[in-house]
């Protein structure tokens, strides 16, 4: 990861106006990738998290690629419809200088053998840069997932 | 057909009559390597039709003369078990010249030479021609509707079972001269349809004693009639379990297999058993037996979600923490002055606020929440994305105040701890609050916020990013909410710290770059 304190995706310069547009973009694009997976390549999905991700889903805590992959095969299959989707560039204080995103998002889920739900979910997205191109690679450093009627 | 000479090298796709020499015929028919002896009169070698690999189907007109006087049914399997591979006996026809028996085959093979036995003696011509006109033949519409009425008769709606047993003998159509021979592609074609347009519901299908000897046009079934569970296909031609390969997306609970050719294949009936359920992985019953229940390897798909459990804090001192922190914070969010919560924010602190999207019947009631909302799966102009995302803790707090005034209920919390470093607290607080005055008052409300902070000081937390989503309460949660008589702010004591947790949080806060410290005020 070294040269990652020099690696910004969003621009060259800090301006906070760039910011808040490329983490627009960036966490629609996310969105878009990691529901799809979750429904549809479930398989795939721990490979979107940081190894030392994790997951703290309806106040199960889950962590590392390994328990993540069991995790995400235990669920059942999923029809997940994003309704409200809004996302912060992260202070560079909490993260030590590694671009972060805040993404939260809502909307409902039908998993298989249950009825449709409504839940809440949030991420942590850091940049990774990738060794194929000049935009970043985002990876999920932390997600939180809970249903709203969790408790009934 | 004409019979070419035994020297006649040069015409490569001719067999010559050949003789099948009486031996000791006991009736069985062996297959010798080719070239060797037992021919009388033959030329030499090379029946090698001209150059291997063929087109995947060559058709070929057996002529057998005198063949009246051999039973059809003996013949055809006597060539059947002759032929190295398999054939498609297409058209059986009688003529009258010399009596022979012409059988249109379609061969996948280069023709080789062939000796066998057998008592009595049958010579057989073999010629290449070309396909067949039976082929073309289509179905009639009226004999369609014969054969649907006829598939109606053997219907079963109770069980949803459809036999179909032995079909081209059925009285119906023999009388109407419909000859349904369901081996051929056109009537089988005809049945999957027919079972597609009127009973998709079908559970149990019988095809036993049909002559079947692929499934080819059966397999049509798997995304016809995806209910199907029952399949008897005993008593028919199918040589190998390789052929079931096409029918693996049916999920059968039963299978009827018995009497084909197939089930000689295997030397033991553990090895049968595990060579169809390796098609049918469900299976629970084979040619009528239950079978032992299967060792599923594959995982079956779960249709449970792991139990929903309350907070997760991960430590008892993060706990401690943020039970501190939420006290203090919402003790001010509720006083009806929200600007002393300039101390909570860093200066370069982030805000937003987010409500279901507005196919959500239960926005509309949250009318004062509306201007502020941010949702960017809605909102794509750049210009209100960044309006709406309040930067710096004094515009933070300006829009704070204008929110509609709150009662929030403590005991209904519950927190999730995302991350912590020694940098970086994140974690999500999902609850409930009232509104106490305005055009919503006594509303309920839930809410789900997350919080992003660094350490301040040795007590306390900055929040660096805050996002709130709002949201109506059901009816539910509205009879569980403000059950207890909450505290009010002022009479809430402040937990203090034990010596150890202060030092853990000293040690969590490395540097502290911030010039305020959060205090209870």
């Amino acid at each position: 990861m070294g040269s990652l304190a020099e690696f910004c995706p969003f621009c060259n310069t800090a301006d906070f106006r760039t910011h808040v547009d490329a983490s627009c973009r960036y966490s629609e694009e996310f969105t878009n990738i990691y529901y799809d997976c979750m429904d549809k390549k479930r398989r795939n999905l721990m490979r979107l998290y940081l190894d030392k991700a994790t997951l703290v889903w309806n106040g199960n805590a889950v962590s590392g690629q390994a328990a993540l992959g069991d995790f995400f095969e235990s669920l059942p299959s999923s029809e997940f419809s994003i309704q409200t989707l809004d996302c912060q560039p992260v202070h560079e204080q909490a993260t030590q200088g590694q671009t972060t995103l805040l993404v939260v998002t809502a909307g409902q889920v039908k998993f298989d053998g249950q009825k449709q739900r409504y839940f809440n979910q949030n991420f942590l997205l850091t940049a990774q840069a990738s060794p194929t191109s000049d935009q970043p690679v985002w990876k999920i450093a932390s997600d939180c997932f809970r249903f709203q009627d969790w408790s009934s | 057909m004409n019979s070419g000479s035994p020297q006649d090298g040069s015409s490569h796709r001719r067999f010559n009559p050949y003789r099948w020499p009486n031996r000791r015929g006991d009736g069985q028919f062996d297959r010798d390597r080719r070239g060797a002896g037992g021919y009388r009169g033959e030329g030499g070698g090379g029946r090698e039709g001209g150059g291997g690999g063929k087109d995947k189907s060559s058709w070929y007109k057996m002529i057998i003369p005198y063949g009246r006087k051999y039973d059809k049914k003996w013949l055809l399997t006597a060539l059947q078990n002759l032929c190295s591979v398999p054939f498609t006996p297409v058209q059986v026809k009688e003529s009258n010249a010399l009596k022979p028996i012409q059988v249109h085959v379609c061969l996948s093979i280069k023709p080789g030479r062939q000796v066998a036995r057998s008592n009595p003696r049958v010579i057989v011509l073999m010629n290449p021609c070309p396909p067949p006109a039976i082929l073309n033949t289509q179905l009639k519409p009226e004999d369609i509707e014969h054969l649907k009425q006829c598939m109606a008769k053997r219907f079963d709606g109770s069980q949803r079972a459809l036999d179909l047993n032995n079909i081209r003998t059925d009285p119906d159509l023999v009388s109407q001269n419909i000859r349904a021979i369901l081996s051929r592609k056109t009537f089988m074609d005809a049945v999957v349809k027919i079972i597609e347009e009127n009973i998709p519901e079908l559970v149990c299908l019988n095809l036993s004693n049909n002559k079947l000897y692929k499934l080819e046009d059966v397999a049509d079934l798997i995304s016809k009639a995806p209910h199907l569970k029952i399949l008897n296909l005993s008593h028919n031609e199918l040589k190998s379990e390789k052929e079931l390969d096409r029918l693996k997306g049916l999920k059968l609970v039963e299978l009827w297999l018995d009497r084909n050719p197939l089930c000689d294949q295997f030397k033991d009936q553990l090895t049968y058993i595990s060579a169809i359920r390796e098609r049918f992985p469900r299976l629970l019953k084979l040619d009528g037996h239950d079978l032992p229940p299967p060792i599923v390897f594959e995982v079956v798909s779960p249709t449970t979600t792991p139990p929903c459990k309350g907070s997760y804090f991960g430590s008892e001192e993060i706990k401690v923490l943020i039970m501190h922190f939420l006290q203090q914070y919402y003790s001010v969010y509720d006083s009806g002055n929200r600007q002393p919560l300039l101390d909570a924010y860093h200066d370069g602190a982030s805000f937003s606020l987010s409500l279901p999207s507005s196919q959500n019947p239960n926005r509309c009631s949250l009318r004062e929440y509306h201007k502020d909302s941010r949702n960017i799966k809605r909102l794509k102009d750049p210009s209100t994305r960044f309006r709406l995302l309040k930067h710096t803790r004094l515009n933070v707090v300006a829009l704070l105040n204008e929110l509609p005034k709150t009662q929030h209920d403590s005991a209904s919390f519950n927190v999730d701890v995302n991350t912590y470093t020694t940098t970086l607290l994140s974690f999500t607080v999902s609850g409930m609050f009232k509104e106490v005055d305005g055009k919503s008052q006594d509303a309920v409300r839930a809410f789900s916020r997350v919080f992003i902070a660094v350490p301040a000081g040795i007590s306390g937390l900055c929040i660096v990013n805050d996002e709130l989503f709002v949201r109506i309460a059901t009816t539910e949660e509205i009879q569980h909410a403000f059950a207890a008589t909450a505290p009010t702010p002022s009479s809430s004591p402040v937990p203090t710290l034990t010596a150890p947790q202060q030092e853990m949080l000293s040690a969590f806060s490395l540097k502290s770059g911030m010039n305020l410290e959060w205090s209870q005020k």
